[in-house]
């Protein structure tokens, strides 16, 4: 069975994430809010990120860059818990 | 009781801001503080009243939206935070303290150099003043949209277009106009508009904050928790979190973001031609009372729902009072904080007395403060 891929936006702080889930919803996109996670956190440690669908990542990276919006990264990293768990806003 | 000192607050505020206030003491977790429910629900909040105040001042984005406890805080933030040794700036008489002790202090300090716009007897500034004082060094204007105790309003696209050409930033304190008459940073070429949110935005008192154009930077005042990037030296350099430090006054945010909807949905055109019809309407039946005396610019009614007079050489802390006790209405005598304004209008001895109006009072309340000052005129 292929490894589930969690999709992580990282931002600067709680503003640019607001924002672009904002963005993201007017554009029928699901991002659901979720602690940084520590294994991608850097210098970024603590706040928010955006976690994405997997199958909707490529169409989130084209909204990011049609629209400039700030972000940090987009981080990829394996989902350790309940794998089908998804509660998207 | 009949409240018109709305200049100093605004005491009845809209029923959805009464609810958000509720609302968020109930609910609300710590902004920028956790993912879960609570906590979102308050950055929620709080981004929203960011979008909301920026799309009110047509200000560059949330993200440019800064909240602090007031428009003094904000003024501080953003005068001690914008000047550099030897930087010159200008300033004008019609000015509230607010504006006037950081900058002096500024000068008393050795950083500034300070020149002030002269205002005439009807407190009305030399607009010709701004360019004539204008030095190499010269950084900055900073000055407020209307004065506090006239309610004479700054011609802000004349002074800002004065600032664009010669390269000035322009501070603007929006303290009696934000709600209350239209602001449109672009289009008036403001660097920074410092507000509070207990006035004209009906918010509760404990909110204010700045807008900031995009190429504007200002040192951060106050450094420490931010929620983000906690394994970091620095405090984070990203807009607002660069100008936010600690945990925010989200329930009161959350209420000043419900008045700020409440005005967005009302109109701040249809709100202000509310006011100044009572203003006038006001300003019209106390004007030609004998021994009344009305300060300020009537000549047009683009200001503020502000009309300020004395009756004869009566103290103005004794009209007010008077019109407490055996009226029941609630004005503001004194200084009013503005000292170079009572200069040039020449009431420094005697202060003046201020009634405010704003969008709760009538006409009924209007025609009850002119009977009042009708009869304490006609005592001596």
């Amino acid at each position: 069975m292929a490894e589930e891929i969690n999709y992580y936006i990282l931002f600067a702080n709680y503003t640019q994430g607001l924002a672009l889930q904002e963005l993201l919803k007017s554009e029928g996109l699901r991002a659901r809010i979720a602690p940084t996670p520590r294994a991608v956190q850097g210098e970024l440690s603590c706040g928010m990120s955006l976690l994405v669908l997997p199958e909707e990542i490529d169409a989130v990276r084209e909204c990011i860059a049609r629209h400039n919006a700030p972000h940090h990264s987009i981080v990829p990293l394996p989902c350790q818990i309940r794998p089908g768990r998804g509660r998207f806003c | 009781m009949i409240y018109l000192d709305n200049a100093a607050t605004t005491l009845k505020k809209p029923d959805c801001v009464v609810a958000a206030v509720t609302e968020a003491l109930c609910n609300m977790g710590n902004s920028s503080r956790g993912t879960h429910d609570s906590s979102l629900k308050s950055a929620r909040a709080v981004f929203a009243a960011r979008s909301s105040l920026a799309k009110l001042f047509n200000a560059p984005g949330p993200e440019q939206v800064v909240f602090t406890q007031n428009s003094t805080e904000a003024l501080n933030m953003a005068l001690c935070g914008l000047f550099c040794k030897g930087d010159h700036v200008i300033t004008t008489a019609l000015e509230h303290n607010s504006v006037l002790r950081p900058l002096y202090r500024l000068e008393d300090e050795g950083v500034i150099s300070l020149s002030v716009v002269p205002a005439d007897r009807q407190g009305r500034p030399d607009y010709d003043a701004f360019s004539r004082l204008i030095r190499p060094e010269t950084r900055a204007i900073v000055c407020t949209h209307a004065s506090n105790l006239t309610g004479n309003v700054m011609d802000l696209e004349r002074v800002g277009a004065i600032a664009k050409s010669h390269g000035l930033l322009l501070v603007v304190d929006a303290s009696q106009t934000a709600g209350a008459y239209p602001i449109d940073m672009k289009r008036m070429n403001i660097s920074v508009l410092c507000f509070t949110g207990h006035k004209g935005l009906m918010g509760p008192q404990g909110t204010g904050g700045m807008c900031l154009a995009r190429d504007v930077r200002i040192r951060p005042f106050k450094v420490g928790g931010s929620g983000v990037q906690s394994y970091s030296r620095a405090h984070p350099a990203e807009m607002p979190t660069r100008l936010e430090a600690g945990t925010l006054n989200g329930h009161g945010i959350a209420g000043l973001g419900a008045g700020v909807d409440y005005i967005l949905e009302k109109g701040v055109d249809a709100i202000h031609a509310y006011e100044i019809a009572l203003a006038k309407h006001f300003y019209e039946g106390v004007r030609d009372i004998p021994g009344v005396t009305v300060y300020g610019d009537f000549t047009n009614w683009n200001r503020t729902a502000v009309v300020t007079l004395n009756i004869g050489d009566y103290d103005s802390g004794a009209v007010s009072d008077a019109l407490w006790e055996d009226f029941g209405i609630a004005t503001r005598p004194g200084a009013h904080c503005a000292p170079l304004m009572h200069h040039a209008l020449g009431t420094a001895e005697q202060g003046a007395v201020r009634f405010s109006f704003a969008l709760f009072n009538t006409l009924d309340e209007a025609d009850a403060a002119i009977a009042a000052v009708k009869e304490l005129a006609q005592c001596d």
